[in-house]
Parts: structure tokens; sequence; C-alpha cells
């Protein structure tokens, strides 16, 4: 083949190429090409600048891996009830207030009691348990009074139902509890560290990431292993198929937004214990982040949602130091949530089902 | 494809609201004669024995309640010791919430600048919400006197005709910041320093005054650093913060993220000898609250609040306070609000007309004149109003906390006075 006749192949294809060529492309190619510019850009001008010692870098990564780890369990539930009922839990992060302000009078209790210094084991479990009955119970009010009527109904309605549950959590619990910001009990050992191979590591962080991943892992065992997980399973792939086999439906979303409550409970807590406040409004901001997260992973994929937490935590944590410390920016800290969802928009074009989204589409396919 | 349903509808409905409270603003005033009274901008009728209505807008829920709920009950004991009357009218006293913040400022101003009865508006506590809310008021020809919101642009020379209506009892920062300067670098002996603000005009105002007075001591002034009033996390801001190693974090910030900075601020290896200091929005009892045990030790720079830093009449003021609501002052800017009040009377009792049917009639403008010529010994001190609406007296102080029991809260107490 002469080269003139491949020359205008070429030519041909890049007129083609060019004629199918849209604004958006355009648009979507030069987001790409700027988000690459200063991540890459940022990256090596932080570095150069050498402001940050690995201990710091080090810091940056577990303080990320704390918060991704409560993400990861508010994530959670939102994905579950995606899974099962296809609605957005929008009262989710709210249902984790609960359990944190219940956590707090329990918690409180015991701190005045001096039970919480002599039996700090005992006292978290028990704290950690009456959450957990609480955050649960109203989840599953939440679903029998807010949800269960709208779930045979298509549109908005079970949306904006979700959203009202969650301005009714919000405002009777500031009726009932005060607008005040209330402090979390702080013991001394929520200020020791562990030496670490020379890095000394807050144990209240480990604390929390061991029990983020115990109470994840228990909820991937459920989900996987058991008899109802399977009918979790089924019933996100398809509910009226599931019906036909047996499975009682109801049981399984009555199932899902136990477990969804119980995670979110113990969330509650251990979002309370590195924060060490509880307010009636604490629940809406990592309820969005935790949404993202499970956006991030693919929403309705159990383990979607317990990475997208981890890694939504650690850009939020990492990124503004890391990409734009390099051009000087002034408290770059405050530009934390711009990178959270710019993540969170970079994942979705070039994957819109999410991290782990696209891999359930194909397995169900 | 999934979106982010909840953050919009609390977006859009936000911004619904707005715009149409801002649709709903009164159109600018004109001059008008009514009852024989001219005025330029407007004149108000009150029938005989018809209430005269004294708006007010506070934040009076969520962290921040004590600093707008304590200027609201100093008011509130200055019109009963008028027993409830102005110029032969009682009192109707209209309270709305701004929520310490831009948006509450804007709806709450709307709302009081739509009732055409408003005669004179009292508040806010909180630049933030003054900032929005000053013009939109002016706009309807209201007075506006704010209680406790010290951002120097409300007051600068150069403010923009929009704030020719505000005036304020409260010192403005650029004193506060001059203050907190000097008393940082001579008395704490602070060589560095990194100012932090949460982008309220309030915080980010006072800090950057206190940092270029900082400058000019010889002291060293590291990059300015930033959260947001609703932020948690402040561990990575402290670490970025720690690298620095400075001597003091200066943070006029309110109650729910100065309480996060406190307690996050004992666990980030690098801050171990860095003393951080707080702003006049932290004198309250939600703040012990928020804090808990790490709150001792910690100090604010506020004005002098002392009885004998205030004028001669505080002490009965206090009392009478304590008698009314049940407790003794919940924060420190009662007597700024008290003195705002007795402005409020005194320009309404100088201005008011009887017209030939017996109601009262009031030049807006000229109440606004009146009020700006305000003279006397108030319950906080000398109050003397200039032409920028400046009408107090700065004092310094700095106060300490001793106890992280919020029952225990009482200025002078815990807080205790370190300075003068």
């Amino acid at each position: 083949m002469s080269e003139a006749v491949l020359a205008v192949r070429s030519q041909s294809r890049l007129r083609r190429f060019l004629l199918r060529l849209t604004f958006v492309d355009v648009a979507l190619w030069g987001l790409r090409a700027l988000v690459l510019v200063v991540v890459i850009g940022g990256t090596i001008g932080t570095l150069i600048k050498s402001r940050y010692g690995v201990t710091q870098w080090l810091d940056f990564v577990l303080f990320g891996l704390t918060i991704g780890s409560i993400y990861a369990q508010v994530a959670l539930g939102y994905t579950m009830v995606y899974g099962v009922l296809r609605l957005i839990n929008f009262a989710h992060g709210d249902i984790m207030m609960t359990g944190a302000f219940a956590g707090y009078f329990v918690a409180n209790g015991f701190d005045r009691s001096g039970f919480l210094a002599a039996n700090p084991v005992f006292a978290i479990l028990i704290t950690m348990a009456v959450s957990v009955v609480v955050s649960t119970s109203i989840a599953l009010i939440v679903e029998r009074i807010a949800y269960r009527p709208f779930r045979h109904v298509r549109g908005f309605a079970p949306l904006i139902s979700a959203i009202g549950a969650s301005f009714f959590l919000e405002q009777t619990f500031r009726g009932l509890f005060g607008s005040s910001v209330k402090s979390y009990p702080d013991l001394h050992w929520h200020q020791a560290q562990l030496n670490l191979f020379g890095y000394m590591v807050p144990k209240i962080d480990l604390l929390v990431i061991g029990c983020a991943v115990v109470s994840m892992s228990i909820l991937y065992g459920i989900v996987n292993h058991t008899k109802m997980g399977t009918a979790i399973r089924a019933v996100s792939e398809d509910k009226e198929a599931a019906a036909l086999m047996g499975i009682d439906v109801n049981k399984v979303v009555i199932f899902t937004f136990t477990l969804g409550g119980a995670m979110a409970g113990i969330a509650g807590v251990l979002y309370a214990f590195v924060f060490k406040q509880v307010y009636f409004f604490m629940g809406f901001t990592p309820g969005v982040k935790a949404f993202g997260a499970a956006v991030l992973g693919g929403i309705g994929n159990v383990p979607g949602a317990m990475v997208g937490g981890i890694f939504l935590g650690l850009f939020e944590s990492v990124g503004p130091s890391l990409f734009f410390d390099g051009f000087g920016i002034a408290a770059p800290y405050q530009l934390r949530d711009l990178i959270a969802f710019t993540l969170l928009i970079m994942v979705l074009i070039f994957r819109p089902n999410g991290l782990f989204g696209e891999r359930l589409v194909k397995e169900r396919a | 494809m999934i979106r982010l349903p909840i953050a919009a509808a609390r977006s859009f409905a936000l911004t619904g609201l707005l715009a149409a409270s801002s649709a709903a603003l009164s159109p600018p005033a004109i001059a008008a004669t009514a009852g024989g009274v001219t005025d330029d901008i407007g004149v108000i009728r009150i029938p005989k024995g018809a209430p005269i209505t004294i708006g007010g807008y506070w934040v009076i829920s969520g962290p921040d309640t004590a600093l707008g709920t304590d200027s609201m009950r100093g008011a509130k004991v200055a019109f009963a010791d008028q027993k409830n009357m102005v110029a032969g009218h009682p009192i109707n006293f209209v309270v709305e919430d701004d929520g310490c913040n831009a948006e509450g400022g804007q709806t709450a101003a709307t709302k009081l600048a739509a009732n055409p009865s408003i005669v004179l508006v009292l508040g806010p506590a909180c630049s933030s919400a003054a900032t929005p809310a000053a013009p939109i008021l002016w706009k309807a020809g209201i007075t506006d006197i704010g209680t406790a919101s010290s951002a120097p642009s409300l007051t600068a020379p150069d403010r923009k005709p929009d704030y020719d209506g505000f005036l304020r009892t409260i010192p403005s920062d650029l004193g506060q910041g001059k203050a907190d300067a000097s008393w940082l670098y001579t008395k704490l002996g602070a060589k560095s320093v990194v100012p932090l603000h949460d982008g309220s005009p309030y915080a980010q105002q006072l800090a950057a005054v206190m940092a270029k007075n900082f400058a000019e001591l010889g002291g060293k002034v590291l990059p300015t650093e930033a959260v947001a009033p609703t932020d948690v996390d402040m561990h990575p801001v402290l670490t970025r913060i720690a690298t620095e190693k400075p001597d003091a974090i200066y943070m006029p910030v309110f109650v729910a993220a100065a309480a996060q900075l406190l307690r996050q601020s004992k666990e980030i290896p690098g801050l171990e000898k860095t003393t951080l200091v707080g702003g006049g929005s932290l004198m309250a009892p939600e703040f012990i609250s928020a804090v808990g045990p790490s709150i001792v030790g910690f100090r604010i720079c506020y004005p002098d609040v002392s009885p004998d830093a205030m004028g001669k009449a505080y002490p009965q003021m206090v009392a009478e306070y304590t008698k009314m609501f049940g407790e003794a002052p919940i924060s420190g800017y009662h007597g700024n609000a008290y003195d705002a009040a007795v402005i409020a009377i005194k320009a309404i009792e100088k201005v008011a007309k009887t017209g030939p049917d017996g109601a009262t009639y009031i030049g807006r403008k000229a109440l606004r004149d009146a009020a700006f010529a305000s003279a006397f010994d108030g319950v906080s001190g000398p109050i003397k109003c200039g032409e920028h609406g400046d009408c107090a007296t700065f004092k310094p102080a700095v106060y300490e906390f001793v106890s992280s029991d919020p029952s225990t809260f009482k200025i002078g107490t815990n807080p205790k006075a370190i300075f003068p």
C-alpha cells in the first residue's frame, strides 16, 4: 500500500474524529488535563519545598485512614439500603448522630461515676452497645414510618421523605437536647500513643481504625457468607425474582436497616471518640461525605463503600498539603472539600458506575 | 447517574429563600411629610396608644447562642428600666435569629425591613450577620445599632453609603487587634504567631489587625491559616501549623471550631510549647461545655468588662439582669446591648412628634441623626458616637479559664482576668 493512500486514510480518520468531537468532550479532556497538572505539579512543588517530614506525612495518612474508616462505616448504610430499595437514605447521617448522642449520655455518666476511667474497655463496649441499640431502633422506626409507605411509589416521593426524616431527626434532637455542642469525656488514654517502629501513633486512632475494620469484616462476612446475606444480595439483584424464589423481601429490608443502623451506631461512637463532640447537626457533613464515598466505590456495592470511604478520607487529609502547598496556596486545608468532590467527579467521569460498580454490573449481566 | 440530591436540595432551597427574600426588599425610602414632620427618607406614623416596634436580631440558636441571648437580655433590661415605654407608647420588641452567619443575617434583616412598623433595630452580635444585614435595613430607612459586631469594616471611614445607618456600642476590633498583638508580644513573650480565622468578617479582620500590629512590634507573623466554622477535623491544619513551630496561635474563631482546635491541638506533635489564644466570641459557658477539661489554662483576649472598667450603673444593671433572668450574665456584651437600647430610646424620644391627629410621627433620617449624636455615660462606659458609627471606648483585658465545669462560668471568676 502506497504512502499516499496511508496518508489519505490517516487524514480521513482525523477528520472523522474531529467531526465527532463535541464541546463537552473538549471540556472533559481539559478538566482531566487540569487535574493532572495540579496533581503532578503540586506534588512536585510540595516535595521540592520539603516543608513536611516523614512524620508529618505519616500523620496525614493516619488522620485520613481514621476519618476514612468512619466514612466507610457510614457509607455502608447508604450503599446497602440503596442496594435493596434503590433509595438514598438521607437520614442515615442523622441516624449516626442519634447513636453518638446515646453514647454521649452513657459515656458521660460513666465518666462522672469514675467507671470509664476504671474499666475503659468494658465502658466502651457498653457505650457502643447502647449506641447501636438506639441507632438501630431509630433506623427501623424511620424505615417503618418514612420509607415503607413509599416502597412501591415511583418518582421523588421516597427521596423527599428521606430528606424530611433527616430534618425531623436533627430538629427533634435539637429540641430534646439543645443546640449547643456537647463535649465527650476526654480521658488520659485518649492521649496515649504507641511506638510503632519509632513512629508515635495515637492509640485512639488505632482503636477507631481497628473497630472499623472488625465491624466491616463482620458485615462483609454476614453479607457474603450467611443465608440472610445471600437473600440481601438476591434482593439487590432483582427484588421481584427474589420474592418469587420465596425470599421474604420485607424481612430482608428490615435486616438491611438493622445492619446499617448498627454500623451507624458504631461509627457515631468512633466519630465522637476522635472529635470528642456531639451536636444535633453533626451527622450532616459526614453523611454527605459518606454518600460521596458510597458513590465513589460504586453505590450498591459493599466493598466499594468501604474502599470509597478510606479513599475519600485519605484524599481529604493528604490532598490539600500534597497538591496545593507546592503552589504556595495559603490555607490549603480550606480546599479539602474541593479535592474530595473533584476526586468524586473525576472517578465518575472515567468510571460512571464508581470504582467497583462496573464489576457488579458485569456480574449481573 | 448518581447525583447529590440532599446537598443540591438544601442549596437550592437556600438560594431560593435568599432570592425570594431579596425580591421582597422594601423599595428605597423617599422623602415624605406626615403629621407635620418632613423627613428625607420617610416618616413612621404610630397611632395613639399603639406600640412602638423596635426590632432586634442576634444569634439565639446553635453553639454561639450565649453571645446573642446575652445581648438580647441586655436590651430587655434597658426597656424594663423604662417600664417598657418610649415617647408615651408601649415598646413592642420583635427579635429574629440570625444564626451568627451571613445567610441568617440577610434573612433576619429582610424580615425586619419588611415590617413597616419597625422604627429602629438593635443587634447583631456577629459581624458575619451585620455585614449583609445593615445595608438591607438602611435601604428600608432603618437605623441599626450593633451590640457585639466588632469587625472594623462596619464603621470604617471608607465604608459604603449602604452602611450609613449602622452604628455600634461595641468598640471596633482595630483597638482589640492592636491590644492583642501588644499582649502577645510583650506579656506572653511570643515572638512568632500564626493568625487563624474562619472566614467570617470578625475573625478575618481581627486576625489581620493583630498580625499587622504584631509585625510592627517586631514579631514574626507566620502564614495565616483558615478553617471553616463547621470543620471538625483540625488535625491536618494543626499538623501544618506545627511545622512552623510558632510560639502562639491567635484564633478569634467561634465556639464549635475553637473547641475542636483546642482539643485536637493537644494531640499534635510539635505544638507542645505553642500557646493558643482565642477571641471575644468564646466568652460563653457553651464554650466550656464544648471543650471539656482541655479548656483549663486557655486564654481569650476580650474587652475589659470588670465593674471597674464599666460605667457606674453597671453593677445595678447586672443585678436587674440576674433578677429578671434568674442567672448571672451568660456572656460579656449585655452592657453594650443595654447602651444600644438606651441610644434607641433617647433618639426616639428626641425626634418623636405628636401630630394633629394625636398620632406620633418619627422621621427616619432624623432618628438616624439623633442616634449618631448620642453622648452619655453608659453602663458599658462612656458612649459618644462618631460620624462613622463608633460609639464605645475600648479597654483591653485577657481572661483565663480555670475550670472545665460550665456551671462555674462567670466573667472575672471563670474565666478569671489575668490582664490588666
